[in-house]
């Protein structure tokens, strides 16, 4: 006869960190393979809530400020289905970007930005495919967007290929016209290819390259910019290399990338970025970030000029020369520091602290000098986080 | 994509009661209730009560790879058991003391490393050479050995006898013999799972007689629920233990033994005493593969009180009970790539 059974629970899981008996079994042909990132719906819904601060500054000046809480929602529908949402309100306020750093007055705005997307995931066995929209708005601009993307993945679930597309319209209309006030009811369309492939190499290294193409057609004028001129079309391209390599004996991973952008403007960019993913204990990790960052000026960006009374000098521009003195089009290099602090309270809850500290500098340029007259530009970011499985 | 993470789980027990015929350490006792794409495939292999369990990739798949699976299973048990006579393992044993060392493929050859290297890390109490001593035990019968029975046979013991070179393995002495049977049906668990996971499947696990090496979750995304089977009664259970990756191993003093005169002689023999072991009732691990879960079980047993600290060194999470049947745990949660 059956008795009753009387049992307790065990949590009995895999230790943080691997011994030498552990290392020696895995180091064995077949006995570990990298898990299958088979294509199915993730086994739990994520709610996650994430409020990030932002602000930035030049010598002397604060400039930007963004306060943005978000929420995000994903959950699985069945095995074959999942959605995800989100949505964000970034309040802006403070100066608006200084025209080249010799002007030494700026006004003051405060702005809010909302914006939400929803994707749709269909499963299959080897693929899936995703439905996405986007909306985002704020009083002077308004974007909507649309994306299909497909990943499709070998029979050994080592390689994975993906391809997408998107669009998206804009809509400017600038407050009281804006600079020159014959700017208002502008648009813009972009469209935008992906394709990639993922490669996991080992069961401690994983690959990827993505080459992205944008071509959009428009208004890429800032309006509230004096002699702001730009093309309107703006062709992008990017490849993006990523190698990560997970460390068997404290069970860390190194994430590393690089990522090469030009454009039709002129403007070329190098990304070098790595990040070390150290689990501390069970429950607490750490991610230290370095990110170099270096771009040529584009072709029309004019470097700030001032004269012997240090005012400065504004270029003499002829009908339809193209021109801009925005610093994010100077030649410049930037390196952005983090670091991320993830804290999981049981195993639903995750808490997380993000923070990132960005300088730019003209003369932190890599291979090529700088854009003159641009003042070091700083930005911090914190962001808190908690989210939770269900 | 890199990180599969494993969190304790609180899914209910979905069956009732235990099976009976199943005499191992363990058994899965998860049946999710949408059985229907949720199969499980028994069958015996290595002297064991075996199962494949694949879910969420329907029937026909299923079959399919459950096939593969079996077949990888019985590969091993074919290429390595020492029963067998046209295994490897009795090639070696046959030629021993014959002077002629044996040639052997790079599976046997990575197998052999490992051993080896387990027996350094073991302080030389993971031996593959102490099988000899089981011509002197005779669990059956119930009788101990003469003293000098044992005496006899405990030179033909011991891995620093052996000459290993790589991919040549020469048993010195006649009667020398070589064991796979304290990881083969764990590397058999590993080796079919990891066929498995690369063809896709990512919700499953392969039990061979209670060593049990997970795939990934239950379909819903629940750990399976692993039985640890009670040391001393038989239809009752130790512990639940809720696994969505890695590998359980359990090793025992109740699995093959007699007993005499109060005391219990159970099949794990201490190499350097040729004696059985008593510190330990049972020793559960539970570790990435269950390569290295089921030989630190055995490990475990043979280490006496120093059992638990060296299993805490090697971090892996444990469950064992010692000779008062007082219960010792080690749980780690942590992710595995």
């Amino acid at each position: 006869m059956k008795r009753a059974l009387q049992r307790k629970k065990f949590a009995l899981v895999p230790a943080h960190g691997k011994g030498a008996v552990v290392l020696a079994a895995l180091s064995l042909p077949g006995v570990w393979v990298a898990p299958a990132h088979a294509e199915s719906a993730p086994d739990n819904g994520v709610i996650a809530f994430r409020y990030l601060h932002y602000e930035d500054s030049q010598p002397g000046l604060k400039r930007i400020k963004v306060n943005s809480p978000s929420l995000y929602l994903m959950t699985p529908i069945g095995p074959q289905w999942a959605v995800e949402g989100s949505a964000v309100v970034d309040s802006l306020s403070g100066a608006t970007p200084r025209w080249q750093s010799s002007v030494s007055s700026a006004s003051v705005m405060h702005e809010e930005r909302k914006a939400a997307d929803i994707k749709v995931t269909r499963y299959f066995d080897r693929a899936s495919y995703t439905l996405g929209v986007s909306r985002s708005k704020e009083h002077d601009y308004a974007s909507n967007a649309l994306s299909l993307s497909g990943s499709w993945s070998s029979a050994d679930n080592n390689t994975t290929w993906n391809l997408g597309v998107g669009g998206s319209s804009d809509k400017i209309d600038p407050t009281g016209g804006g600079f020159s006030g014959d700017t208002r009811d502008q648009k813009k369309n972009t469209v935008e290819l992906i394709a990639g492939v993922t490669r996991a190499l080992s069961s401690t290294d994983i690959v990827q390259f993505n080459l992205t193409y944008g071509s959009g057609h428009g208004y890429y004028d800032d309006p509230y910019k004096a002699l702001d001129v730009r093309p309107d079309n703006r062709k992008q391209a990017a490849l993006l290399g990523r190698w990560n390599h997970h460390l068997l004996g404290d069970q860390s991973t190194l994430r590393t990338s690089y990522r090469f952008y030009r454009d039709n403007f002129g403007i070329d960019a190098h990304t070098l970025q790595g990040e070390w993913v150290k689990p501390v204990t069970a429950a607490l990790t750490f991610t230290p970030l370095v990110r170099l960052y270096s771009q040529s000026a584009a072709d029309f960006y004019a470097d700030a000029r001032v004269d012997a009374s240090g005012f400065p000098v504004l270029p003499a521009l002829q009908p339809g020369q193209l021109n801009s003195g925005d610093q994010r089009l100077s030649a410049f290099g930037a390196v952005t520091l983090g670091l991320k602090t993830e804290y999981k309270l049981d195993a639903a809850w995750t808490v997380d602290l993000n923070l990132e500290a960005y300088e730019q500098r003209s003369n932190w340029r890599i291979g090529g000098s700088g854009s003159n007259g641009v003042d070091p530009f700083r930005a911090r970011f914190v962001q808190l986080g908690a989210s939770r499985k269900f | 994509m890199f990180q599969v993470s494993v969190a304790p789980g609180n899914a209910s027990l979905r069956t009732e009661g235990t099976r009976e015929g199943i005499t191992e350490g363990m058994r899965v006792m998860a049946s999710s209730k949408r059985a229907g794409n949720d199969f499980g495939f028994q069958f015996s292999a290595m002297a064991s009560v075996c199962e494949v369990r694949i879910a969420r990739l329907g029937r026909r798949k299923a079959e399919q790879l459950a096939r593969l699976a079996i077949d990888e299973v019985r590969r091993i048990e074919c290429k390595f058991s020492r029963y067998r006579a046209a295994s490897v393992v009795s090639r070696i044993n046959a030629a021993a003391g014959s002077g002629r060392p044996v040639d052997v493929d790079a599976e046997t050859a990575g197998l052999i490393d490992f051993a080896a290297r387990l027996h350094g890390l073991s302080d030389g109490l993971f031996d593959i050479t102490s099988g000899a001593l089981r011509k002197a035990w005779d669990f059956r019968a119930g009788r101990l050995p003469r003293a000098d029975a044992i005496e006899a046979l405990l030179p033909l013991v011991g891995w620093n006898k052996v000459v290993w070179r790589g991919a040549r393995i020469e048993l010195p002495l006649q009667g020398m013999e070589l064991d796979f049977g304290g990881f083969g049906k764990e590397y058999a668990a590993d080796r079919a799972a990891s066929l498995l996971q690369e063809r896709g499947v990512s919700h499953g696990l392969v039990n061979l007689g209670g060593d049990i090496r997970v795939i990934g979750p239950r379909p819903d995304g629940q750990p399976w629920q692993l039985g640890v089977q009670h040391p001393r009664e038989r239809d009752r259970l130790l512990a639940e233990v809720p696994m969505a990756s890695g590998a359980l191993a359990t090793s025992g003093d109740y699995e093959r033994y007699f007993e005499l005169d109060g005391a219990r002689y159970c099949h794990v023999l201490d190499p350097r005493t040729g004696w059985p072991v008593t510190a330990w009732r049972s020793v559960s691990v539970v570790a990435p593969a269950c390569l290295a879960a089921g030989a630190l079980t055995t490990v475990a047993m043979l280490k006496g009180t120093d059992a638990l600290p060296y299993l805490a060194a090697q971090n892996v999470g444990y469950l064992a009970v010692d000779q008062q049947g007082q219960l010792h745990q080690r749980e780690a949660a942590l992710t595995l790539n």
